[in-house]
């Protein structure tokens, strides 16, 4: 019997794999294929992209029934959190990374799984445009390389209340000594990969000067089991730093949250910076110490000397892991990208994204490190796959060459009976790292799992409330005298030393003004 | 099952590298074999759990290209030290004992890709640090002041606990936009990516030309003309 499925819904499908295929690419072949002489990087990248395949239609479908993949993304992207740039563009791509490995190694044919990839990919598109709604793009690709996803009240907020700052002062120098000190932390708690930071904007925020927002995820003890009792000292899980430069032109932020700069990034060039907490449970982002400089810069010094001490007593732990335990880690954050979404909807549980289903487990024997190198490097970098080789009149976006990075789906399924539906229920899984047994940190404290969720459950923030979701900026254009936009802004600038109270009718000068 | 059931694969290739095409090729075919003894249409066979592959698969497909005395190159550590009969030994920083010469007739032990511009070149002394004991005895001990980091590790993670002590960074392999390299940028200590080295030995007195221009994350990588950031001996 052939599929239900339209052949809109096909079209459509297939045009969002081209378009997280030729993301991934630019995204892998310019952000380098990584290696590292403490982590078997490859092979565990390899390892999760199966994790993904047999756990994600279930998961998702699980998270989707609970909280629609949309409000989902109106959610996210009022905060900063592991829903992100990053992860809502990942999601699609670890999973179809498989499905690639599989085609290549005969153990699927493209019109396999047809329903199982069609409703992972329509749940990645549905959340990626709720995320990107304020720049109306679906990645930042499709931006030239901009992530604004923010809306105005909320840069104003950030903008505003901005503390200045010039190099030598005590601030300057606690901003960069935290920056450096949270990225090192950040990419050791991920075992090697950059999930751990992110980057939104660039906004243009006068006189030449640009703003983007620094985030860094999961600091404290959260879901990352092995942050259990070596974060406990960290008090907020999510921590952003909106960050204003002059002479300074961010030309890149990318699929991955990465940035570039020209003229080249220099930090001497930061005029002013601020600091934030936010997660799944907070309307919107809460400021964190920023009364005064002084009492910033003590603060962003404090936590940095909590993650140093947090990253030598983690990293002392992960040299003695073995290797099983070391790709266990690294599987595990990379095949966990969604696990936020589950926060988000109130339905997270701790062994649906820290378990290796026994369907992947097999394949570990394949994994050394020259076969996960070199697997990686063909399937993101070389595109040399047979699976990927199209036929010999075409080009790809990037490469000029016959061969894209993800196979599309054929639409013979719409006639005819060749075709299957998904990888079923989800099977045993295991892990060779200990449990997670701590509380989960939060904006409202350490909670329990279960705890968590009811909180979840319980929460609408201000702007998903009815009468306030749908008045995004293009409202606001012509509506800024209505008592409704004065409403939104107003929830917005609750915590906000410039700007409680103003309401909407602010311009960006206004802002200017107020802060000088 | 017959052959003819196999769908043909009109725009396939061998695949580049020799694990992959070794090991894609021998599922391949297990598949095949395991299809044509099914007597299953295709949409039976893939959904059939009697019939998926197992780890024992996995591994006698390992056992078979280490029977050929294939050893793989390896990457982390932890991999060589559990397995060292399965993989290459690391290689190590070679000397031709014919290196070139600076102005000062010093001999250029290395070049580089600057990650910034620092304000100065800087001196100091070679410490080749790439096992978990050497990083583990500097957490204990202490980093001597003017160390010159020569890292092979383009990743972030072996080197973090003691990365924000070094006056400058080598490191023999990754690019400006590799995890190390963000890393010592945030840090502000002065490094040179994707390091050729050669003659340059622990405790070696150097200095790097990090106050040349960064490089240009967008040029042709194999363009043999580009004038790189010298890594010199001076003593």
């Amino acid at each position: 019997m052939p599929t239900t499925h339209s052949y809109s819904d096909l079209l459509r499908t297939n045009a969002w794999i081209r378009k997280v295929s030729d993301s991934f690419y630019w995204q892998c072949t310019t952000r380098t294929v990584q290696e590292s002489k403490l982590f078997p990087v490859n092979p565990y990248i390899a390892l999760s992209y199966y994790n993904a395949w047999y756990r994600y239609p279930e998961l998702l479908r699980k998270i989707d029934a609970a909280m629609p993949a949309e409000e989902l993304g109106d959610r996210a992207r009022e905060v900063s959190s592991y829903v992100n740039l990053l992860t809502t563009s990942l999601t699609s791509q670890f999973y179809l990374s498989a499905r690639q490995f599989m085609l290549d190694m005969g153990m699927l044919r493209p019109t396999d799984a047809l329903d199982d990839v069609m409703f992972v990919l329509d749940f990645c598109e549905r959340l990626n445009l709720s995320y990107h709604r304020n720049h109306a793009h679906m990645l930042a690709t499709d931006s030239n390389n901009r992530a604004q996803i923010l809306p105005e009240r909320t840069v104003q907020v950030l903008h505003a209340d901005a503390i200045g700052t010039a190099p030598g002062d005590k601030l300057h120098t606690a901003a960069l000594a935290f920056l450096s000190t949270a990225s090192s932390y950040a990419f050791l708690k991920n075992a090697e990969c950059r999930l751990g930071l992110h980057n939104s904007g660039p906004y243009r925020v006068g006189n030449g000067q640009e703003m983007l927002v620094r985030d860094f995820v999961d600091l404290a003890e959260g879901d990352l089991p092995w942050l259990d009792g070596v974060a406990a000292p960290i008090e907020h899980n999510n921590l952003s730093l909106p960050v204003i430069m002059k002479d300074t032109h961010f030309n890149i932020v990318d699929d991955w949250g990465s940035f570039e700069a020209e003229p080249q990034y220099d930090s001497a060039n930061m005029v002013a910076v601020g600091l934030y907490t936010s997660d799944y449970l907070s309307d919107g982002y809460i400021p964190v110490h920023m009364e005064s400089a002084a009492e910033l810069a003590d603060y962003l010094h404090h936590v940095r000397e909590q993650m140093v001490s947090a990253t030598a007593e983690l990293w002392r732990t992960m040299a003695s892991w073995n290797r099983d335990q070391m790709i266990d880690a690294g599987l595990l954050v990379y095949s966990s990208v969604p696990r936020d979404l589950a926060h988000f909807a109130g339905v997270y549980e701790q062994d649906d994204w820290f378990l290796i289903e026994e369907r992947a487990q097999r394949f570990r024997p394949l994994h050394n490190d020259e076969y996960g190198n070199s697997a990686i490097a063909e399937l993101v970098g070389l595109i040399t796959l047979p699976s990927q080789q199209t036929n010999d009149y075409r080009m790809s976006k990037w490469a000029a060459e016959p061969a894209e990075l993800f196979s599309t789906l054929p639409y013979s399924p719409l006639e005819d009976d060749e075709w299957t539906s998904g990888v079923g229920p989800i099977r045993e899984g295991s892990s060779a790292l200990p449990r997670k047994t701590a509380k989960y940190t939060t904006t409202r404290g350490k909670l329990t799992q279960d705890e968590c969720n009811a909180a979840a459950q319980a929460f609408t923030p201000s702007y998903v409330e009815k009468g306030s979701r749908f008045l995004d900026d293009a409202w606001v254009k012509s509506h800024s005298d209505d008592g409704r936009a004065d409403a939104l802004y107003e929830a917005t600038q609750q915590g906000s030393r410039v700007l409680a109270g103003k309401g909407a009718a602010l311009r960006r000068e206004d802002v200017q003004r107020l802060r000088s | 099952m017959t052959e003819e059931r196999i769908p043909p694969d009109k725009w396939g290739a061998e695949a580049s590298t020799p694990t992959v095409q070794f090991y894609h090729s021998a599922i391949r075919q297990l598949i095949a074999e395991r299809f044509a003894a099914s007597g299953l249409t295709w949409e039976e066979a893939v959904q059939d759990p009697s019939l998926e592959l197992t780890r024992v698969d996995f591994e006698k497909m390992e056992s078979d290209l280490l029977a050929t005395g294939y050893r793989f190159d390896v990457s982390a550590l932890v991999s060589l030290q559990e397995e060292p009969d399965k993989y290459k030994p690391l290689p190590t920083v070679g000397d031709s004992g014919a290196q070139p010469q600076d102005e000062s007739g010093r001999p250029i032990v290395g070049v580089g890709d600057n990650v910034f511009q620092a304000g100065a070149d800087v001196s100091g002394t070679a410490r080749f640090i790439s096992t978990i004991e050497t990083v583990m005895t500097m957490m204990e001990e202490g980093v001597s002041d003017g160390t010159i980091a020569v890292i092979d590790d383009s990743g972030g993670t072996l080197t973090v606990p003691i990365l924000e002590f070094f006056d400058g960074v080598v490191c023999m392999g990754g690019t400006v936009r590799s995890h190390l390299a963000i890393l010592t940028r945030e840090y502000g200590i002065p490094c040179l990516m994707g390091a050729e080295l050669d003659g340059v030995q622990e405790g070696d007195q150097v200095v790097v030309e990090y106050s040349r221009a960064a490089a240009d994350p967008y040029a042709d990588v194999s363009d043999a003309t580009r004038d790189r950031p010298r890594m010199i001996k001076t003593s």
